[in-house]
Order: structure tokens, then C-alpha cells, then sequence
């Protein structure tokens, strides 16, 4: 996998890999390449990846903008939801002409016109154990391949995150999951392969957790959520844009945390995710850093 | 006296007290709620071996799964 140091020495706009930017991308992403954290090469290292979007509510419609105007160049976008009136205070990718349609074929049309480079694909099947191979295989493909890929959890109940949770752990995919009901948000990040240490959601909230909280049955503040989408996709683009984990302690000193925001106070809470060796998901299994789909695809069924 | 913080309140502990104590004390269910302790997430195999020493502070909070 080229990494940024040695991909990013530029000579006459020449990267070490041989691709470089098009005029045209260096004006559009200019604000990004400007920072020495991007450059040539981190941008075109954004448009090799590859990033999982599940769930297209008031977290995932927001997210899938940032990252897709941003350069990603391939988002994989899933929800079986339709767009509903109650929506539209907060997803402002959708409107009233959109009720009644699935949100990832409308968010997948909308964003094609937003970032015309960004290679948007759209399931409009659940989250589940039928259906994420099939929804995953391309983040698994540009895994194999050495590309930048990532799973964001933008779902809106417990249960979806623990399969989402469990199926990283799996499938060895970073996640970057947020949450928000009422005045409360939870931001985390865990990569197996990266910062095993940090294990995993079920180390955190146990599959058998009672869990009250839901936009739907508590209400949420259009702002605060868009505060919460807007955290995951920073921590999404630093993870998408990071080196190695030995040389870069920055970067990866955004996995492995939890943290909280308390919408009314502003206050964000950070707490270090320690790995339960006892944890069904993560505790027992081994891990291996290159593995084949097939077999992979097939023990990933929950 | 072992003094120590639950979501920045102080509390007094007279004896020794584990985690899953502590909690069930606040008339909190022991499966409804994580806990961080000391600015650590502490999984909930831990709970009751865990006892809590001066000044540690603890945050007791719920999982939020909307989005
Ligand atoms: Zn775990």
C-alpha cells in the first residue's frame, strides 16, 4: 500500500505512484491539498477509497455529503428506509418531493450531482445477516486491494449496531460509528487490525444492554445531530488520510476512544475503549491481516 | 472514608465497595449502563471484581443507539 510519505514527495506535480490530480481536481479540493496532512497524495488516496455508509438518516445523509464532495471515491450507501415528512427538518439532502422513495437511491441521485466523481452505490435492503455480504463486497474487494476503506454506522438501533459492530470485527474493517437521541451523542472509532487494544462496541454495551433512547420515541434537535455527523466524518476523513499506525501517532490516536457530547452544555467527554477479553465479538477470535474473501464472506454470516 | 465521584456528585463509601455495588446502590440496573472509570471504559466482566478506591471518579452513562 503506498503511504503518504513516500507518496508524497511532489516533482513537478508528480507522485511516486505516477497518478497525480487533474487541474481541474487540484482548484476543487484546493482547500484540502493546501493542508500538509493532504496534499496530492492524500487526495488522490481519498479517491482510491472506499467507504461504507449504513444508514441514511439524520447521521448517514450528512456524513455521505462530506465524504463524497470531499473526494471518496467510492461510497457504498445503505438503507432500506423511505424518505418520511418527519425526516426533513434534519436530512436536508431530502425533500418533500422525495417522500416515499428509498433514501439510498435518492441520496445515491443527489450526491451524483453534488460530487459527479464519487462513484455512489445504493442497497435498499436492511442491514443484516442475508444481505451485508453482498453489501460489503465491494469494501472488501478495495480492502484486498490495499485501498482506504471504512464502515460508518449511522443507524438508529441497537441491535443493527451490534451486527454492524460484530461484522468489522469480522471482516477486520475499521468503523467509525456515531449516535445521537435527545441531547446526547457517542462518537467511537475501533480498527481490529490497527489497535486491536480498543476492542469493539460489544466490549462497551453488551448484546443484552437495555436501551431506551431513539430519535423516534425521544425527539433530537436537527443541529445536534448534524454536530455528531460532522464529528464521525472528521474522524472518518483523518482515519481515510492516515499513514501506518508506527509512524503516525496522531491520526491513529483517534481510534481506540469514546466519546460523549452533551448537546445542551456543549461539553464533549473522552474516555479510553479498553478491549473485554471475555467479549463474544472481539475477545476470543484471531485475526488475520489478509484473508480470503470467500472464506471470509462465509464466516461473516452471523 | 472512600470518597469518590459518580457523574461528578460526590459519594462516600464505608467499606470497600465493587463497581456493581456501586451501582446497584444508585438503583441502577447493572445491564442498563456503561461505565467509565477514570476517564477508562470498564467492560462489564469487571464490574464486580473492580472496587473502587479514593477519589476515583466514575461516569455512568447509557447507550444512545438513534441516529
Ligand atoms: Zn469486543
Amino acid at each position: 500500500m503506498p503511504n503518504m510519505s513516500t507518496n508524497k514527495q511532489l516533482y513537478n506535480g508528480e507522485t511516486v505512484s505516477g497518478k497525480t490530480l487533474s487541474d481541474a481536481d487540484f482548484m476543487r479540493y484546493s482547500r484540502q491539498v493546501l493542508l500538509p496532512e493532504v496534499g496530492e497524495a492524500g487526495q488522490l488516496q481519498l479517491a482510491d477509497a472506499c467507504v461504507a455508509i449504513i444508514g441514511l438518516g439524520g447521521l448517514g445523509q450528512l456524513a455521505a455529503q462530506y465524504l463524497a464532495c470531499a473526494g471518496v471515491g467510492n461510497l457504498i450507501l445503505i438503507d432500506m428506509d423511505k424518505v418520511e415528512v418527519s425526516n426533513l427538518p434534519r436530512q436536508l439532502l431530502f425533500n418533500d418531493g422525495d417522500i416515499g422513495l428509498n433514501k439510498a437511491r435518492v441520496a445515491k441521485r443527489k450526491l451524483n450531482n453534488l460530487a459527479p466523481h464519487c462513484t455512489v452505490t445504493a442497497h435498499e435492503t436492511a442491514f443484516n445477516a442475508e444481505t451485508h455480504a453482498d453489501q460489503l463486497a465491494d469494501v472488501l474487494l478495495a480492502k484486498q486491494q490495499g485501498k482506504r476503506v471504512l464502515v460508518l454506522d449511522c443507524t438508529d438501533n441497537f441491535a443493527t449496531r451490534q451486527s454492524i459492530n460484530r461484522c468489522c470485527i469480522e471482516a477486520a474493517l475499521p468503523l467509525v460509528s456515531a449516535s445521537i437521541a435527545a441531547f446526547s451523542g457517542q462518537l467511537f472509532a475501533v480498527d481490529q487490525m490497527q489497535l486491536p487494544s480498543g476492542g469493539c462496541y460489544q466490549c462497551i454495551f453488551p448484546a443484552q444492554t437495555r436501551v431506551s433512547q431513539s430519535c423516534g420515541t425521544q425527539g433530537v434537535l436537527g443541529s445536534s445531530v448534524g454536530v455528531m455527523a460532522s464529528m464521525q466524518s472528521l474522524v472518518a476523513m483523518q482515519l481515510l488520510l492516515s499513514m501506518d499506525s508506527d509512524c503516525d501517532k496522531a491520526q491513529n490516536s483517534l481510534l481506540g476512544h469514546f466519546w460523549r457530547f452533551d448537546a445542551k452544555s456543549l461539553v464533549w467527554t473522552s474516555a479510553a475503549l479498553t478491549r473485554d477479553p471475555h467479549c463474544n465479538v472481539c475477545g476470543s477470535k484471531e485475526l488475520h491481516p489478509s484473508f480470503n474473501m470467500h472464506s471470509k464472506l462465509h464466516s461473516m454470516e452471523i | 472514608m472512600i470518597l469518590i465521584h459518580i457523574n461528578n456528585i460526590p459519594q462516600s463509601l464505608t467499606e470497600p465497595t465493587s463497581l456493581a455495588a456501586v451501582i446497584l446502590g444508585q438503583n441502577i440496573a447493572l445491564d442498563s449502563v456503561a461505565i467509565v472509570l477514570n476517564a477508562e471504559v470498564v467492560p462489564r466482566n469487571r464490574w464486580q471484581s473492580i472496587l473502587c478506591q479514593h477519589e476515583d471518579k466514575l461516569e455512568l452513562f447509557s447507550a444512545v443507539a438513534g441516529g
